[in-house]
C-alpha cells in the first residue's frame, strides 16, 4: 500500500488542518496547493472533507514543478538588487516524498 | 553529562517510521525522520467507567474480552437465591442475553461471549454447591456435562470446549476443594490437585493447558500463585498482597494476568489495588479501581481488562462496570494547525504580539516592499488602515499587537535602514534610529524595552555579518555588548534582559547565544543549522521553526530537541515575537512564492488529550 495520498486543496485558513489532524496522519503542503497526506483512513477523509482533488504522485509532482518553474522565472526577472531578498538563492526544485 | 544512552542503555534511533509498539520498545525514544518528530513510548494504565449492567449483582460469572464480554448469574440480595440473568457487553453497554437454565452464583466460567461456559456454583439461599454445566451459544444456554464434584467459589478458565475448574468449596462450607477438573466440551475429567487448596480466589487467567490462579482463602488469605500446564500445578511467585473474594472469570493469560479488587483480610476491608503479572513477577499497578470492589464478574486481558458488578461498601451491591486499559502510545511533542491566511502574501516580514493577538507588518510581496499592517485575533487577519511610514522588509520587530516597534530593514532599491517606527494600535510614528543601520536582523522584547541584534550592516550587494546589539529604552537605542557570532536572518526569543539568539546565515548557522542583560554567552547549538527561520518564547523555553531547512526545535534552557515541522515548509516567515514555546504563531514566508499561510503551534495537548480519555482514581 502506498504511503501517501496526493492531492490539491485550497488552504482556507483556520481549521483547514488541525493539530489533531497533524497527529492523526502525515500532512505536508507544497506549492500549487499540493498536499501530501498520510495514507490512512483519517488522512483520506481529511482530503475528501477539504474538497481535495486526488492526484497521482506524478500529477502532483508536475503541479509543484510548474509552480517552482514559475517562481524561478519570476526570480530570474527580478532586478539583481531584489534577488537579495531571498538570499540570492534561486528557487530550487522540490521533490515530493 | 548523563546521556539518554547512559540512562536507558539505548541510543536515540533515527528511523523513517515508528518501530513496532510493544513492551520491548516501551520507554524508548526515537526520531521519526518522516514526520520530523522525536517520539517515545509511554504506557498509560488506568481504570475507567464503562456502561452499567441492567441487573445489579455480585458473584456473576464472566468470560470474553473487554469489548465482547458475557456476564451470567450472580446474586442480588435479598433474592432468595442466584440469578439466571445473562448480559452481553459491547464495550459500551450491556444487553440482555438468554437466561441460564439454572440460577446460581459463584460459578466457574470460561469461553467467549458467543461460546460461553458456566459450571458449578451455588444455587439456593442456603449455600449448596452444584455440579451443573451450561453452554452458551450467543443467545441460549444448553446443558453440558456435569462436573464430578459439586462446588462453588472455584476458579475457571479456558474455552467452551477446553476448560478447567479448580478449587472452590462444597457443602457444607467451609470445606476447601483442591481438585481440578477439565472439560472437553462434553464431559469433565479429574486432573491433579492444586498444591494449595482454596476458594474465593483473587483471580484467574489462561487456558486449559496454560492456566493461572492466584490468591484466595485456604482458609486464611493467601497471595500464592499457581500455574497449570494442563497436567499439574506449580507454585510461582506470589502476589504482593494476599487477597481473596476477587473476580469470577479469567483476565489475561498465564504469562500476562491481572488481579484487582477483592479483600485483603478476613475483615470487611475491600481494596481497589490492581496487580499485574508478567509471567514471572507480580507488580502493583499504578492504576486502581475507581471503586473498591469484591466478588466481581471479570473478563478480558492484561492490557484490556473488565470488571462488572460486585460488592462494594456502599451500597452493598453494584451494577457498575470498569474497564482497565494499559495503552502504549507515543506522545507527539506538539503540532501545527492552520490559522487564518494573511490578506497580503509576503515574506521577510516582522511580527509582534501573541498567538491570539498578533501583528504582522512590513515584508516583501515578491514585487514590492510592503508597509501593510495586519492584526490577528486567533482566527483571522484584518488589514489595518495604518501602514508603516517606510515600507520595508527584513526588519526587526518587537512588542505587542497594540504597542509594537519596527526597526531596521531595507526598502528596495536602497540601502539598509536605521530608522525605527512605533505602533500604538492605530498608527505608526517614526522614532529614533538604530545606531547601526542594518537589515536581516532580529528583534525581541517590548515596545519600550526591546533588543536588536545581528543582521547585515553593509550596503547591497556586500554582506557584513553583524554582531552589533542595541538596547531600546522606549526613546533611544544604545549600543551594548556584541554577539559572539555574526549572522543575519537569525531568530530571537525572550526579552531585553534575558534573550536567546539562534540560527541564521550565511552559511546556515546552528549557534545559539544567551543574553543576560549585559553580555552574550554561547550555549548549545540547534540540532539543525538553518537560515531564515522564526522563533518566539523565552530565554529558557524557546521555539525555532521554519527556515531552510525547516524542522521545529524546542529549547529547554539547556538543549534543543526536534519537534514536528510546520506543515508547509517555508523560509523568511514572520512570528508573533511574544508567542510562547507552547503557543506560537508563524505566518507568511516564502515557498516558491510569497505565502499567506499561517500556522499555530500548540505544545503539550497531545499527551493530555490522550490521557484525558482515561480516568484514574
Amino acid at each position: 500500500m502506498a504511503l501517501f495520498i496526493y492531492g490539491t486543496a485550497t488552504n482556507t485558513g483556520k481549521g483547514f488542518f488541525t493539530a489533531e489532524d497533524r497527529r492523526a496522519f502525515f500532512l505536508r503542503g507544497f506549492p500549487g496547493d499540493v498536499w501530501v497526506v498520510g495514507n490512512n483512513e483519517k488522512g483520506a477523509l481529511w482530503l475528501a472533507e477539504k474538497n481535495g482533488v486526488e492526484k497521482t504522485k506524478a500529477e502532483a509532482q508536475a503541479i509543484v514543478d510548474a509552480e517552482v518553474a514559475a517562481a524561478q522565472a519570476a526570480w530570474d526577472a527580478l532586478p539583481e538588487e531584489q534577488k537579495t531578498n531571498l538570499n540570492s538563492q534561486r528557487p530550487t526544485a522540490i521533490t515530493l516524498p | 553529562m548523563t546521556t539518554y544512552s547512559d540512562i536507558r542503555g539505548y541510543r536515540v534511533k533515527y528511523l523513517s517510521s515508528d518501530p513496532t509498539l510493544n513492551t520491548s520498545t516501551e520507554g524508548q525514544v526515537w526520531y521519526n525522520s518522516t514526520e520530523g518528530v522525536l517520539k517515545s513510548l509511554v504506557q498509560i494504565k488506568a481504570w475507567s467507567a464503562g456502561g452499567n449492567m441492567n441487573t445489579t449483582r455480585y458473584e456473576a460469572g464472566g468470560c470474553g474480552i473487554q469489548t465482547a464480554a458475557l456476564g451470567a448469574g450472580g446474586y442480588n440480595p435479598p433474592s432468595p437465591g442466584g440469578l439466571t440473568a445473562t448480559e452481553e457487553y459491547s464495550g459500551y453497554t450491556w444487553a440482555a442475553g438468554g437466561n441460564l437454565g439454572n440460577a446460581r452464583y459463584g460459578a466457574g466460567s470460561a469461553g467467549t461471549q458467543t461460546a460461553g461456559l458456566l459450571f458449578g456454583g451455588a444455587n439456593a439461599g442456603t449455600p449448596i454447591g452444584t455440579n451443573v454445566t451450561e453452554e452458551y451459544d450467543g443467545s441460549t444456554w444448553t446443558a453440558g456435562g456435569n462436573m464430578n464434584t459439586a462446588r462453588y467459589y472455584m476458579a475457571g478458565f479456558g474455552i467452551q470446549t477446553a476448560a478447567a475448574g479448580a478449587g472452590g468449596t462444597d457443602f457444607p462450607s467451609p470445606t476447601i476443594v483442591s481438585e481440578t477438573e477439565e472439560y472437553d466440551g462434553t464431559s469433565w475429567t479429574i486432573s491433579n490437585n492444586l498444591n494449595t487448596g482454596r476458594k474465593q480466589f483473587s483471580g484467574m487467567a489462561g487456558i486449559q493447558t496454560a492456566g493461572l490462579v492466584f490468591g484466595g482463602d485456604t482458609p486464611g488469605v493467601t497471595a500464592v500463585t499457581e500455574a497449570y500446564d494442563g497436567t499439574s500445578w506449580t507454585a510461582v511467585n506470589s502476589m504482593n498482597t494476599s487477597k481473596w473474594q476477587g473476580t469470577f472469570g479469567a483476565v489475561g493469560t498465564a504469562t500476562g494476568a491481572l488481579s484487582f479488587g477483592g479483600r485483603t483480610s478476613p475483615s470487611p476491608t475491600i481494596t481497589s489495588e490492581t496487580e499485574e503479572y508478567d509471567g514471572s513477577t507480580w507488580n502493583i499497578s499504578s492504576a486502581t479501581l475507581g471503586t473498591s470492589t469484591r466478588n466481581m464478574g471479570a473478563a478480558g486481558s492484561k492490557s484490556a481488562g473488565l470488571k462488572f458488578g460486585g460488592s462494594v461498601v456502599t451500597p452493598a451491591v453494584t451494577n457498575s462496570t470498569e474497564e482497565f486499559n494499559s495503552t502504549i502510545y507515543s506522545p507527539a511533542t506538539g503540532a501545527w494547525a492552520s490559522g487564518g491566511n494573511l490578506n497580503t502574501s509576503r515574506f521577510t516580514l516582522a511580527g509582534s504580539g501573541t498567538q491570539t493577538a498578533g501583528l504582522a507588518f512590513g515584508g516583501f510581496t515578491g514585487t514590492a516592499n510592503s508597509g501593510a499592517t495586519e492584526s490577528y485575533d486567533g482566527s483571522s487577519w484584518a488589514t489595518l488602515p495604518a501602514t508603516m511610514g517606510t515600507a520595508r522588509y527584513s526588519l526587526g520587530g518587537a512588542g505587542t499587537q497594540t504597542a509594537a516597534l519596527a526597526f531596521g530593514g531595507r526598502s528596495s532599491p536602497g540601502p539598509q535602514l536605521a530608522s525605527s517606527e512605533s505602533f500604538n494600535g492605530t498608527s505608526w510614528t517614526a522614532t529614533s534610529n538604530l545606531g547601526t543601520s542594518r537589515y536581516r536582523l532580529a528583534g525581541i522584547g517590548a515596545q519600550t524595552a526591546a533588543l536588536a541584534f545581528g543582521g547585515n550592516s553593509t550596503v547591497f550587494p556586500s554582506i557584513t555579518l553583524s554582531t552589533a546589539t542595541e538596547s531600546w529604552n522606549g526613546t533611544s537605542w544604545t549600543s551594548v555588548n556584541s554577539m559572539n557570532t555574526g549572522r543575519m536572518n537569525l531568530s530571537g526569543a525572550g526579552d531585553q534582559t534575558a534573550a536567546l539568539a539562534f540560527g541564521g546565515g550565511a552559511p546556515n548557522v546552528a549557534a545559539t547565544e544567551s543574553w543576560d542583560g549585559t553580555s552574550w554567552a554561547s550555549v548549545n547549538s540547534l540540532n539543525t543549522a538553518r537560515n531564515a527561520s522564526a522563533g518566539s518564547g523565552t530565554q529558557t523555553a524557546a521555539i525555532s521553526f521554519g527556515g531552510n531547512p525547516n524542522p521545529t526545535e524546542l529549547w529547554d534552557g539547556t538543549n534543543w530537541s526536534t519537534a514536528t515541522p510546520t506543515t508547509t515548509a517555508r523560509s523568511f516567515l514572520g512570528a508573533a515575537i511574544q508567542g510562547t514555546q507552547n503557543l506560537a504563531l508563524g505566518f507568511g514566508g516564502y515557498a516558491a512564492g510569497a505565502s499567506a499561510a499561517t500556522e499555530e503551534w500548540t505544545l503539550g495537548s497531545s499527551a493530555a488529550g490522550t490521557a484525558s480519555t482515561l480516568t484514574t482514581s
